[in-house]
């Protein structure tokens, strides 16, 4: 058996024994952290204080946090309501897919990056360094064109400029890690901090818009964000923005499943020594992949400067964190990033909704972030599980999966 | 020696080629470059200050030489230097721990909160160290009992800790930051602390004493006591170390507990130091456990290495507080990313470091 033939099977085997398990994963994943959340929340509720008028029982205890006023608010606040009888596109939903739109492109950059076997933690340093770039970039080109034409060029040229800033930042761990065995986990970790600091100084010294006291660039005229149609203006939403993203979403699927690069990209996260072997490029695909996943990275940027924010202020929110959720959650699928991201983008409206609604505090969804990944990367403990539920047991094994990346147990079972 | 498919993390592959006596050999000699250079541009600065006190460098020389920086060196190396004496117990053992920086920011929560409930400094720094064990065991569960990849699971610790922590000091005490609880005084060994220098060696916060004793007592661990061959054996060949009798699933347990033990002390330190638990954006820890990792990658696995690989991060840091304070024309955000750099630095000069043989992957017992 040929290494090439050997890869290809590895490939088969992943894809097959995994595409229905892993949505009962992810979708057990979510469940269970949604519980633990609740008990969080209850929990959170003891140790806080509230008047007796303020308090919800279970259980007949008094809890100041009702979980399920702060789950109800999370997800049908995020949708803007549908059941109550006046919902409207441009409400919170309108919120809701802005979100998913930066989400499908951090996600996408992740889930890039992992089906070449690299971990790319950066894709937060590099949605800076795209979102500065476009900022400025297009602040700049701004005073050569305007009206309707001015938005035609400026909108591609800002993604442009993202990608190409993000991508040259995404390259550098790119080349550390093809030419230098520079772990990318903890290079891209150190690039984000690194952008972070030089946005700040940038943006607080020579780029600072001299007429705001917040550290932030020089607003971008209107012409030069995406319109917004169908959907109010005052959810800084555009469907163009979100029709972008579920492009994106489709070519990045055609490229991983139907073109040579892909193949490569594939194989060589799969079986690094095979793809190798079989003649692919081991560093150029390396590079070519992070270089890929930090453009996409620099498109989120682009999008949160042009669609949401109209400028570049420090602080940017961690959509770059969030995308590792989001890859890890579909499997780092492309399509699944679609799903995964519209989940997210309802966390992420929602907890707005949470906040005006109730006394709990913001960060609960950041825990929610982070058990959402441990139980994904933990199929194993599902698989016990329905094994003690009777009639599942006859289930059989299926190869180990994780976030995308097979791991097959030590040295034992190969040959 | 087989191969090890789907490597993500990429560092262990490739090391079959070359016999491990050679790879050190050539690692040693791209320390020995990274270290000498270290030396030679500090003495070249202490020189260019002494010659040119008033210039850039005689500041510099000035900072280096104060007895504070020695001090706030060893003050900012303490959570460095006991995550990183964590993390080598751990990946020792074969287990990637990179959930480092999320036992950290655990600990240094709980340290704040449990002091200011019962008073004791002593019953905070307990707590911290508490928090972080039992986070500590999550991960241990999640790996080794459940098979989760390391990488990702050791992702998730950190990413809910960082969640966990501000959400729980926003619920007890209204807002990400905690109010300031009582320090623990400094100790000061008598006469030895009035040496001039390195007399902050002996004036420094309990915290640092603890540290120098953990990094002698793993030291004794991995070189002298069977435990330590133990873990050794389950990272390198857990084969062998199974044939030999002895659970490698208990080794693991057992060191990435000690992980959480370390972190913990580590994590507690830091925030008993200032008093005050800050919990927004990146936290106080603020990228101090990823560092830890690249100290003991630098200091290859050796316990005194990476307190020294830490002493050269933190005494970084020292300089550039000193430098922001003094302002020396280089604008303050850009020093504050010198730590950062140099790290990524460093990891581009020693390069291939040779991870455990079998760190990252799952062991099954053959019964």
């Amino acid at each position: 058996m040929s290494a090439f033939d050997r890869a290809r099977d590895a490939l088969d085997r992943l894809v097959d024994a995994s595409a229905s398990e892993r949505i009962l994963i992810s979708t057990a994943a979510l469940v269970l952290s949604i519980l633990i959340g609740a008990v969080l929340v209850l929990v959170a509720g003891r140790m806080t204080t509230c008047t007796a008028g303020e308090a919800v029982y279970y259980f007949g205890t008094g809890f100041c946090y009702d979980p399920v006023v702060v789950f109800d608010r999370l997800f049908l606040g995020a949708l803007g309501d549908p059941f109550s009888g006046n919902w409207s596109p441009n409400g919170q939903f309108a919120v809701t897919l802005r979100e998913t739109t930066v989400l499908i492109f951090t996600g996408l950059s992740v889930a890039l990056a992992f089906r070449a076997g690299i971990f790319n933690i950066g894709t937060q340093g590099q949605m800076v360094v795209g979102a500065l770039a476009t900022a400025l970039g297009v602040l700049w080109a701004s005073s050569l064109v305007s009206g309707a034409l001015g938005t035609v060029v400026l909108i591609p040229f800002g993604l442009f400029v993202g990608a190409v800033f993000g991508g040259l930042y995404g390259a550098v761990p790119g080349l550390l890690k093809a030419y230098a065995d520079a772990n990318e986990v903890i290079t891209t970790i150190m690039l984000n901090f690194i952008a972070t600091g030089v946005a700040l100084y940038l943006v607080s010294g020579v780029f600072k818009d001299p007429e705001s006291a917040a550290n932030q660039t020089v607003p971008l005229p209107e012409f030069a964000q995406f319109p917004a149609l169908l959907f109010g203006a005052r959810q800084d939403f555009s469907i163009v923005a979100l029709g972008f993203g579920l492009l994106a979403l489709a070519a990045l699927y055609y490229v991983l499943e139907h073109t040579s690069f892909g193949y490569d990209v594939r194989t060589s996260g799969v079986q690094p020594e095979a793809a190798e072997y079989g003649g692919v490029d081991a560093k150029r695909t390396v590079v070519a992949s992070l270089t890929l996943s930090g453009a996409l990275g620099g498109i989120a940027g682009a999008m949160y400067v042009m669609m949401i924010l109209g400028t570049f202020q420090t602080g940017i929110p961690s959509y770059g964190f969030d995308g590792i959720t989001v890859s890890i959650l579909a499997g780092n699928n492309p399509l699944g990033v679609g799903i995964a991201a519209l989940l997210f983008g309802v966390l992420k409206s929602g907890t707005t909704v949470v906040q005006f609604a109730t006394d709990v505090p913001p960060q609960l969804v950041g825990v929610l972030r982070g058990l959402i990944i441990l139980f994904v990367a933990m199929p194993e403990f599902f698989r016990l599980a329905a094994r003690r539920v009777p009639g599942a047991g006859s289930r059989p094994e299926a190869v180990a999966t994780d976030g995308g990346t097979v791991t097959e147990s030590g040295g034992e079972t190969d040959e | 020696m087989s191969e090890t498919p789907a490597d993500h993390d990429d560092a262990d592959t490739g090391t079959t080629a070359e016999p491990d006596e050679n790879g050190l050999f050539e690692r040693y000699s791209t320390r020995a470059l990274v270290a000498g250079v270290t030396i030679v541009s500090v003495v070249a600065l202490l020189l260019a200050g002494l010659l040119f006190p008033d210039s850039l460098a005689g500041t510099l020389a000035d900072t280096l030489t104060s007895r504070n920086t020695l001090a706030a060196a060893l003050r900012l190396s303490v959570p460095i230097a006991f995550a990183a004496l964590g993390g080598i117990f751990a990946e020792k053992a074969g287990v990637i721990n990179i959930g480092l920086e999320g036992l950290l920011i655990i600990s240094a929560f709980s340290a704040i909160y449990v002091a200011d409930i019962t008073g004791g400094v002593w019953i905070g720094f307990a707590g911290g160290v508490v928090a972080s064990t039992l986070l500590a065991a999550l991960f241990a569960v999640v790996t080794i009992g459940f098979r989760a990849d390391q990488i990702i699971a050791g992702l998730a610790v950190w990413l809910i800790a960082l969640g966990l922590a501000p959400f729980a000091s926003q619920v007890i005490y209204g807002s990400p930051n905690t109010p300031t609880v009582a320090t623990s005084p400094s100790i000061n060994v008598p006469v030895l602390a009035d040496i001039p220098f390195f007399g902050a060696l002996f004036s420094a916060s309990p915290s640092v004493y603890m540290l120098f004793a953990a990094v002698l007592g793993s030291w004794y661990v991995f070189e002298r006591t069977a435990f330590g061959r133990w873990i050794r054996a389950s990272g390198e060949n857990p084969k062998a170390l199974d044939t030999a009798g002895v659970s490698v699933t208990h080794v693991r347990y057992a060191a990435v507990l000690i992980s959480g033990v370390l972190a913990g002390m580590g994590g507690a330190a830091l925030s008993l130091d200032l008093g005050q638990f800050t919990g927004n954006g990146p936290t106080m820890v603020n990228g101090k456990g990823f560092i830890a990792i690249v100290a003991y990658l630098f200091g290859n696995y050796n316990p005194v290495g990476a307190f020294l690989s830490t002493m050269l991060f933190a005494g970084l840091d020292a300089v550039q507080t000193v430098l922001q304070i003094q302002g020396v024309g280089i604008p303050r955000q850009l020093i504050r990313i010198t730590p950062f750099v140099v790290v990524i630095v460093v990891l581009a000069l020693v390069g291939r470091t040779r991870l455990p043989e079998a760190a990252g992957e799952h062991y099954d017992t053959e019964e």
